[in-house]
Formats: structure tokens, sequence, C-alpha cells
């Protein structure tokens, strides 16, 4: 099993590969060539097995992956905060002890999110004007890690060439592409360039070219457009999911951060994907000013 | 004379074989999952040139030959060069054609190809390839549609729903060909068909459990839909949508059967809308959709959405520049040039 994180990342044999000029990404037995790597130096190192490596073997899919089809949530308080945080009182007083925000744990690794100081400084004046700058308030596409532990769920729908994410939330959508490694996106996108690849158990997503809009919570967590995530699905349980998301972007963080949770598999017998299309809900508070009163 | 019969023969062939390609094939086993099922996976290109209606100049012409389909799209590819070099630039100017909601022929993409059915309209039946009547509450719903869109909107909820980036003016459910972004990949497992759709990046997930439709008071914008296999033909039945649904003006009591069956070069989409409280009968289409190799981008519509504060400001400027109220000309523009024949149409209905 190759390490999210540390010397043996394929992330960071990659990258120093590439620094002496020996890959390149168009090339995908390069690409291969970077994951043989990452394996010879992994065994050798002698790794210790990481925290999603249990003993736990999912059912595969006719293709013989790991079958991860299902409808997965998140349950928490991390998309109101990602770092620790008490219950607070909301901005709206009508809502009183219904619009208050719960108190969490967190889920970043360490507790807090190492911001460079001047970033810092920016989160913070997020948060004091969390209503007029959180893109969740005007239901825009939230990104990758935020979608996953939106307080709705989304669905996995796995084929062997592409994997489809369909999420609730404003019937956000992204394919997961297995058959294009080593591409680059021709775009940025709010939902991001999603290549995936297995990794034993893992389903490994490597999310380039998001938009620098999306934030990680409702508490001014953000990023900007050099973000990359590394995310990790790996299967604990029949119905369940380690989630954990290595999120790298030099510009706002002083190194590489990582947040972790399990995501639950809705067991209902009729469980489904329903609709939030919020954007009926944000319209007033967006364009409200120009209304015809 | 020879070469006239040549001539017959090449065309007879290749109209026999392009007709065929349309024809729904027994899915042979490179186009089987590998779990028996007919393989619908991968990224279905849905432009066509074939109007949704039939023509006048169609008329009685259900299929057209394939050097009638080849006259037909360069007569479309033509068409679409002068439009992009200022040919009868006046005629667009004239009815605003070529300026509504910033759309030019640089923003267009919905092909000159024709559909491979050959056909003279994505109608099949009625067999005239024509919409059947609307009933009287069909043009009581599409008058009042027009007229709001017609007029300076007060809010949002005066545009139509793909306007505020809701639902995609082409990605349905159903599917229909239109000006842009007619893209869709299709994932498949054993328990699911789920379709994405670059139009507003939206997805529908449709289960083939033989599970229940939800409950009637359930309504959703994409409505409720549930699959079943029909030998090799997949077959999708959509209900439970939202009294939004505008899909040719039909309500939220439309019932969608839709049917996807692999052909031997790509997928034939065939679908049936229901809805005795629009049309006088139900009215089916047919469009062979091409597998391609392109991405299907996102299409953030609603977080670029500029144009929907910039039409609130315009309205509001409209009314103080005219006292309070917008005059007759200025309402007239707010009209999509595409929608005026229609509404031309079931205003003179009365």
């Amino acid at each position: 099993m190759i390490r999210s994180d540390g010397c043996c990342s394929v992330r960071y044999i990659y990258r120093v590969l590439d620094r002496f000029g020996v890959v390149m990404k168009s090339k995908p037995w390069h690409w291969m060539l970077v994951h043989v790597v990452a394996t010879v130096l992994l065994l050798a190192s002698g790794a210790s097995a990481q925290p999603g490596d249990s003993s736990y073997r999912a059912s595969r899919t006719s293709d013989g992956n790991p079958d991860l089809n299902g409808i997965w949530q998140a349950i928490g308080s991390a998309h109101w905060d990602i770092e620790p945080h008490t219950a607070r009182m909301g901005p709206v007083v009508e809502l009183g002890a219904v619009g208050a925000i719960p108190a969490g744990l967190g889920v970043v690794e360490g507790g807090e999110i190492p911001y460079h100081p001047e970033a810092l400084v920016t989160r913070n004046d997020n948060r004091d004007n969390w209503l007029e700058r959180d893109p969740a308030v005007k239901c825009y596409m939230p990104g990758i890690p935020r979608a996953t532990y939106m307080p709705f769920p989304f669905q996995i729908v796995q084929t062997p060439s592409a994997i489809m994410f369909a999420y609730e939330y404003t019937s956000s959508t992204r394919a997961v592409r297995m058959d294009r490694p080593g591409t680059e996106a021709d775009l940025p996108s709010w939902m991001g360039y999603g290549l995936g690849r297995w990794e034993g158990e893992t389903l490994v997503v490597d999310v380039t070219a998001q938009m620098p809009d999306t934030w990680f919570d409702s508490s001014g967590n953000f990023h900007s457009e050099e973000l990359v995530v590394e995310e990790r699905y790996t299967p604990i349980s029949p119905n369940a999911l380690l989630y954990e998301a290595t999120i790298e972007d030099p510009k706002v963080f002083t190194r590489p951060w990582k947040i972790s949770m399990p995501l639950y598999r809705r067991l209902e017998e009729d469980a489904r994907i329903l609709e939030f299309k919020c954007i009926p809900f944000a319209e007033e508070v967006m364009f409200g000013e120009w209304y015809r009163r | 004379m020879i070469a006239r019969i040549k001539k017959l023969v090449v065309t007879t062939s290749i109209v026999v074989v392009t007709v065929a390609v349309a024809t729904p094939t027994s899915a042979g086993q490179d186009q089987r999952t590998s779990w028996g099922d007919p393989d619908l996976r991968g990224r279905w290109d849905f432009r066509s040139s074939t109007p949704f209606q039939r023509p006048e100049r169609f008329r009685d012409k259900e299929f057209l030959t394939a050097e009638e389909v080849a006259e037909y799209e360069a007569e479309r590819a033509q068409a679409r060069e002068d439009r992009i070099a200022g040919v009868n630039r006046d005629e667009y100017t004239e009815s605003q054609s070529d300026v509504d909601v910033g759309y030019n022929a640089f923003f267009i993409d919905n092909g000159v190809k024709m559909s491979g059915t050959m056909r003279t309209s994505l109608i099949v039946d009625p067999p005239d390839g024509r919409l059947p009547a609307f009933t009287e509450s069909g043009i009581q719903r599409a008058r009042s549609r027009y007229e709001t869109w017609g007029k300076a909107p007060a809010t949002p909820a005066d545009r139509p729903t793909s306007v505020r980036c809701i639902t995609g003016f082409n990605s349905g459910p159903p599917m229909t060909p239109g000006a842009y972004n007619n893209i869709m990949e299709v994932f498949q497992t054993e328990d699911y068909v789920a379709i994405f759709t670059e139009m507003v990046n939206d997805h529908r997930i449709i289960p083939l459990d033989n599970s229940e439709h939800l409950s009637e008071d359930m309504r959703l914008w994409k409505g409720d839909s549930r699959g079943r296999w029909d030998g090799d033909t997949l077959v999708v039945v959509t209900k439970n949508f939202n009294e939004h649904t505008a899909h040719q003006m039909t309500s939220k009591d439309m019932v969608l059967t839709e049917k996807f069956s692999r052909t031997e070069g790509g997928l034939l989409y065939e679908y049936t809308v229901d809805d005795p409280s629009s049309h006088v009968a139900p009215w089916s289409t047919a469009l062979e959709m091409v597998q391609t190799e392109d991405l299907v981008y996102e299409y953030a519509c609603h977080e670029g959405n500029l144009a929907m504060m910039l039409m609130l400001r315009g309205a509001r400027l409209q009314e103080e520049a005219g006292g309070g109220q917008a005059t007759d000309a200025q309402e007239d523009q707010w009209l999509a040039s595409w929608y005026r024949d229609a509404a031309a149409a079931v205003r003179e209905d009365k």
C-alpha cells in the first residue's frame, strides 16, 4: 500500500522524477513508472500500514475492483468548520437554536490548518464576513473536498473507465476518469479534474485545476487556484468508507495537510439521491436588490 | 444508362446501410457489459440538424435519401458560414436573433449533421412530424408562460428555468438537441443507469430495481425515473415533474417514456411524451446519438450567471427611465427571438 504522504507518495516521487526531467505527463508509461518506483521504495522502506489498511477486503465489481457503488454520507459538523470548534450561535437571530452551529472535534490531522500568516488573516476575515463570502450561501458547486462532507448524500456509480460522483447538493456532478492517467485539465472547474487509480483496496483520486472560489467549510477556510487534493476512498466495512484528503496549496498553506473522516452508507431500503436544487433558495440573497418590490 | 444504374445502386445501398445504422441491433458481444446487459456506457453526442418538427419543405416526406441528407447538411454548413461572415446581417439584427442573450454563431454548436435516422423531423409520431395540437389548458399554459417571459422580469422566477440555470434547455429529461452542450456520459452498473449531462452539470440516476415511483406529492425538477430492460432496450419512465416543467409547454402531469437501444454506430434514443393536459395526443421522437471521445466539460451555469443580475438591473433601469414602467417596445425585447413564432401562434389561437 502506497502512503498518501511522506517519502513514498506517488505525487512526491513524480515530483522528484519530474524535477530531473525523467517523466512526462503526456506519456502513460511514464506514469506507470512512477507507480512502480513508488511501490519499490515503499516496500524497501518497510512502511507500516496506514489507518485505511484494515484487514477488510471489499466485495468486487464484475471488473475485479473494490466495489464502492452506493449512496454515502458524512456525519458530523465538518461542513460548518473542519477545525475543532465548540457550538456557537448562528448569524440569523430569527432562527434561534435551530440556526445555531453544532460543535465538532474537527477533521484536520493535528487540529489546525497550517496557514501562512497573511492567509490566516484572510481566513479570519472570511469568517467575519461569512454570509457575504461563503460560496455555499450562493448555491455554488462546493468543489473537492467540501462536496464530500456537505450534509447531503452522494452516490458513486462505478465503471472501469470512469466513476461518477453524483452529489445531492445542487445536483453537482463529476466524472473521475480512470482511463486518462497523466493527463492535465483543459480548463479549470468548480469540481476539479479528477484522475483516479486503484491502490489495493483504495480508490485514489488526484484532483487538480479547481476554481479558487470554493471553500472548505462555512468558517472561511479557503484555498487558491494552486490547490491540489489527493483523495483516498478505502472501504473499512461493508457500510463504511474511510475518506482521506491531502491538501496542498503552497500559496496559502505552509505544508500539505490532511483531513479524514468515515463516510457511511445510507442503509434505508429506498435510499436515493433526491434534488437539492438550491438556486431558487439563493436567488433573493444574490439578486434581491434588483427585484421589483 | 449503366452509370445511372450504378449510381442508383450505390445510392440505394447507402440508404440501406445508413437506415440500418439507426435500427436497434441485437447487441453483439462487444456491445454487452460483463454481466450481459447491452452496454450503454460512454459519452454520447446528441447534436443534430434534423428539425424538431417537420418543415413545410419536407411535407409528406418521412425519410430523406443519402443525397438529400448531404444536400441539407451542406445547406446548414453554408448557413453557419454565412452567419459568421455576416451575410444577411440585417435579418439577424432586426430579429435580434444574433444578439439575444449574447449569443452569436461562435457559441452555437448544434451540429450540421442530421440524425442517422435520416428522418425529416425528430418527431416520428404523429406521422406528419408535427406536434399535436395543444389542448385548451395547454394553450393557456403556453400563453401565460410566453407572456411572462415577454416582460421585464420582476424576479428570476419570471425567466425560464434554463435561464436561472436550474435545468438545461436541452438536457431534459428528455434530451433534445439544442444550441450547445449536446453531450452526455452514461454510467452503468447492474443496478443503475446514470446519465451525466454537460448542460448545467446535472445527473439523473435511474434505478433498475423495479421499485415504485415516489409518491405523487414528491415533485422534482427532473422528475422521478425508473428503468427496466425490455429485451435489448432500456425503457425509462419518468413522472412526478414539478409545475415548472416546460418541455414543449407540458405540465407537471407529463409522463415521459424513453427508450435507449444500441445501434451499429450509436445509440438510438426515442421518447414519448404523454400529457393529456397539454397536447391532444401523445407524441414521440427518435434521434441517433453518436459515440464520442470528447469529454463532458463542467458547465458552471449558475456560478457564472452574470446575465441574471444584468437582466434584473436592466429591467429596473428601463422602469426608472419610463417613470415606473417599461414601454411596450421595451417589453417586446424580452422574449428571446427563438420563442417568437411559437408565442405568436398561441396568441392567435385565442
